[in-house]
């Protein structure tokens, strides 16, 4: 960047011309703190913390990569938190009651159809996802506690919970689950004409529609497929508590879209990386667990997470505007 | 010396647009600004419309030196802008976008009176003698009446400075006339400056006193409008001789087969029905005033806005139509605004060039053929010259007229046997519209059939074999290209019109 006569007055932070923020600063932010609480945090740096941050991580993980999609799509999901609680539910009592590969599979036939419907009330019905997801989630969340008189789901066999604890070699389970879904994801996005085309939707909806995009089916396929990881997540959540909790996941929607809005994706739509949700996931779930190992008072972790939004998405949204003012 | 800018210099992350630029204008002068797409003509207003807290450079207005950190600041200054892109809130009427930013005082501080701010913009548009439905949604207008409101606000806003980024590249010729009026009347009786940029070159002579040309990102050469004749320009601009003329006369007659694509009683929203058949290789001009219905019948052919009648295309049927559904079978459109119905803008070249093509051409089973896309993106910027050529470059990034040419481009690359373009060469600079043409002409050699509709005369003369005269809804005529010239045309366009 050329040094000009009106500038000479102020200096300004800047990263150098061509580096966008999202691309590598995320990266470089997130190194430093690992290194940083790995010299300063007790027990910080051991596989035995760093297994426990990944496995604790991947099931929101999941649900921030289905969010990404709907986020670069131009909308978000507010109801994965009920489809997540559902699925572990109607998972866990299908599991009891009828056998577990079926409890499994009619838990993402769940988390799908939930996606779907929202997919349809956007796209064919026009409601916006705010409110069409707002109102899934209530509803979900309704019939769920109806449906279980609000109690716990419980009797599921203790085998269940490798889904959840268990471990292949050093790494746990959920964490390959997470990262399948993340490569899937990241697969979806660039290899497929559908991904292509969330894109577009994404970036401007009347243009991919008159350039022949058929905008309804991308929209109601992206909802889809978030409620589909819900479910995943849903799953995998009720491996790690072996309970079918009607009152779990709530705070799974705002969680997700902050760890994928941490990763550099703009709400607004049309552009975002598999590489920044799972960094946002991370990121988050890094300096969580750092104040946990120091002992501050868990009251403190949401208003933690509350500046490291701030200031992630603030630095990105400073450089974006210095880098492209029109 | 009204305003005075001194070795203007701006970068962006991609690297240097303006290498210095001087630039001056007097009071109640008209001065031209003129160069290829994306010589750095807007970069250069924006510039001086304050969007850009890091330029290089100093401007001085009435003597005195100003930072023009903000459009706020360059407003406070007396520079007013009309940006190339529309820069209206589009859920706003037309009265609020034309006071946006003038609130009238309410009762109370803090509070609109909207019956005072409705009067005011009425007056406003009065005075420079446009008429536009105040309280529609700007969303709701054509890009023309958006255009013409654009004008109004910009023209109320008392400026000293006025910059208008091709004003007319949407406009119908009556409306150019009653624009360069108003202009020359702002210059003359009030002493405005005004810097106005254009592609059409023969309007430069037509209104302005001084012209200047820009090539990438320096200015050329400055001098007296009359002093130019129109090639002199074109030269100018493009820097080298060889300038694609507008074919003056279309290429051969089409193949007399049977007719590709047949429209039949096509009727939109209580308007009369349309019939038109188009022959394979045939391009048939729509012409017609602002209003007259060229882009409602654009969309009802693929299906985007509801019609009764038929359409077919190579003797099929096209039944209950969605865009989606006729770019499959092979019919589809360039829409008329880039920004707003055209283009994604955060997305790359590459991805909005292909988003047409990808599911018909450019994949198997759903899997992108990502070296075959790359392959036909890379070719088709070549093809249609788009700079600068990196496939990976976010669209919105680029000049007015390289977007457009995307936008072409993207119609191009899902071969078509139909191709409907509307305004298809807004904004686009002298050479590239020659090319632009030749490459419509092209598609059309190859057997597409081609709908037309411009509201530059002169291209649609340039191009069509026939001409359908469209008059407040209705096709009232199919004239043959023979025995038509702009004189004949804008009298067969302007008949029966209201007013
Ligand atoms: N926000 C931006 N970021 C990066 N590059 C930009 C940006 N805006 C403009 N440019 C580049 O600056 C150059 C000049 O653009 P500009 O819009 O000033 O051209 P122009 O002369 O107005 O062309 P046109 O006639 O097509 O409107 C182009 O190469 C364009 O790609
Ligand atoms: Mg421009």
């Amino acid at each position: 960047m050329s040094l000009s006569r009106a500038d000479t007055g102020r200096r300004r932070l800047t990263l150098p011309a061509g580096v966008a923020w999202s691309n590598y600063a995320l990266l470089a932010i997130f190194v430093v703190l690992v290194v940083v609480f790995c010299l300063t945090v007790p027990y910080f740096a051991t596989w035995a913390n760093f297994a426990n941050v990944l496995q604790r991580n991947s099931v929101i993980g999941i649900v921030a990569c289905g969010m990404l999609l709907m986020i670069i799509l131009g909308g978000f999901d507010l109801s994965v938190g009920a489809v997540g609680a559902a699925t572990s539910v109607v998972a866990a009592a299908l599991i009891v009651h009828v056998s577990m590969p079926f409890g499994i599979v009619a838990a993402l036939a769940l988390g799908l159809g939930v996606g779907l419907i929202n997919g349809f009330f956007i796209a064919k019905i026009g409601i916006n996802p705010f409110v069409t997801t707002l109102a899934t989630q209530v509803l979900v969340t309704g019939i769920m506690f109806v449906g279980t008189a609000a109690q716990p789901v419980y009797g599921v066999p203790e085998s269940f919970t490798w889904l959840g604890l268990g471990r292949i070699g050093p790494i746990p389970v959920p964490t390959i689950i997470f990262a399948a879904v993340a490569i899937l994801t990241w697969a979806i996005l660039r290899f497929t004409t559908f991904g292509h085309h969330v894109y577009i939707v994404g970036g401007n909806k009347l243009a991919a529609r008159l350039a022949g995009i058929n905008v309804d089916r991308v929209t109601i396929l992206t909802y889809g497929l978030g409620g589909l990881f819900a479910g995943i997540a849903g799953v995998v959540l009720l491996g790690q508590t072996n309970i079918g909790q009607p009152a779990s996941a709530a705070d799974w929607p705002l969680t997700a879209i902050a760890a994928v809005v941490v990763g550099g994706v703009p709400l607004s739509g049309g552009v975002g990386k598999v590489g920044g949700a799972v960094l946002g996931t991370l990121l988050l779930g890094v300096i969580a667990n750092a104040l946990n190992l120091l002992g501050v008072s868990p009251f403190w972790q949401p208003a933690v997470t509350g500046a490291v939004i701030l200031v992630a998405v603030g630095i990105d949204s400073y450089q974006r505007r210095r880098l492209e003012r029109r | 010396m009204l305003l005075d800018m001194q070795e203007i210099r701006k970068s962006f992350n991609a690297g240097p647009v303006l290498h210095g630029v001087d630039f001056q204008l007097e009071r109640g002068q008209i001065h031209a600004l003129v160069g290829h797409n994306g010589a750095g003509k807007s970069t250069l207003m924006k510039t001086l419309g304050g969007n850009f807290a890091d330029y290089g450079g100093r401007i001085r207005i009435d003597g005195e030196e100003v930072v023009l950190h903000s459009p706020k600041q360059a407003l406070a200054k007396g520079v007013a802008m009309i940006y190339q892109d529309f820069s209206l809130i589009p859920d706003l009427s037309v009265a609020d976008n034309i006071g946006l930013g003038r609130d009238p005082r309410g009762k109370l501080p803090g509070l609109i009176s909207h019956s005072a701010l409705r009067k005011r913009s009425a007056e406003e548009a009065e005075a420079v003698g446009i008429r536009l439905p105040m309280d529609t949604p700007v969303r709701q207008l054509g890009v023309a009446e958006q255009q013409l409101t654009e004008i109004v606000r910009a023209c109320s806003q008392n400026a000293r400075i006025l910059v208008m980024d091709e004003p007319t590249a949407r406009l119908a010729p009556a409306e150019r006339e009653h624009l360069f009026d108003v202009m020359r009347q702002m210059a003359r009786s009030r002493g405005v400056g005004i810097i106005y940029i254009s592609h059409f070159l023969e309007e430069i002579r037509q209104v302005c006193d001084v012209v200047t040309v820009m090539r990438d990102g320096r200015i050329v050469e400055t001098g007296a409008a009359s002093a130019y004749s129109v090639p002199d320009l074109a030269r100018l601009l493009v820097g080298h001789d060889d300038i694609v003329a507008a074919t003056a006369n279309a290429t051969a007659r089409p193949s007399s087969g049977k007719p590709l694509l047949e429209i039949e009683g096509l009727a939109v929203a209580g308007r009369p029905p349309v019939d038109l058949a188009i022959g394979a290789g045939e391009i048939v001009g729509i012409a017609g005033l602002i209003g007259s219905g060229r882009t409602r019948l654009a969309r009802a052919i693929i299906g985007d806005v509801a019609a009764s009648g038929r359409i077919r295309l190579a003797g099929r049927d096209l039944p209950r139509r969605t865009p989606q559904r006729s770019a499959d079978a092979g019919l589809v459109m360039v829409p008329e605004d880039r920004k707003v119905s055209g283009l994604a803008l955060a997305s790359s070249i590459e991805e909005n060039m292909a988003a047409t093509a990808l599911a018909p051409r450019l994949s198997r089973f759903g899997i992108i053929r990502a070296r075959e896309k790359r392959a036909l993106v890379e070719s088709l910027i070549a093809k249609f010259g788009i700079r600068p050529p990196d496939r990976k470059r976010a669209v919105g990034t680029l000049s007015g007229g390289n977007a457009q040419k995307v936008l072409v481009a993207r119609a191009v690359a899902a071969r078509p046997k139909a191709m409907i373009l509307d305004q298809p060469t807004a904004g686009v600079d002298v050479g590239a519209k020659g090319e632009l043409h030749k490459l419509v002409e092209l598609s059309a050699a190859e057997g597409a059939a081609i709908l037309l509709i411009s509201d530059d005369l002169d291209e649609i003369l340039a191009l069509s074999h026939r001409v359908a005269i469209m008059v407040g809804g209705r096709v009232k005529e199919v004239l043959p290209r023979e025995g038509l010239d702009r004189a004949s045309l804008l009298a067969a366009i302007s008949q029966g019109a209201p007013e």
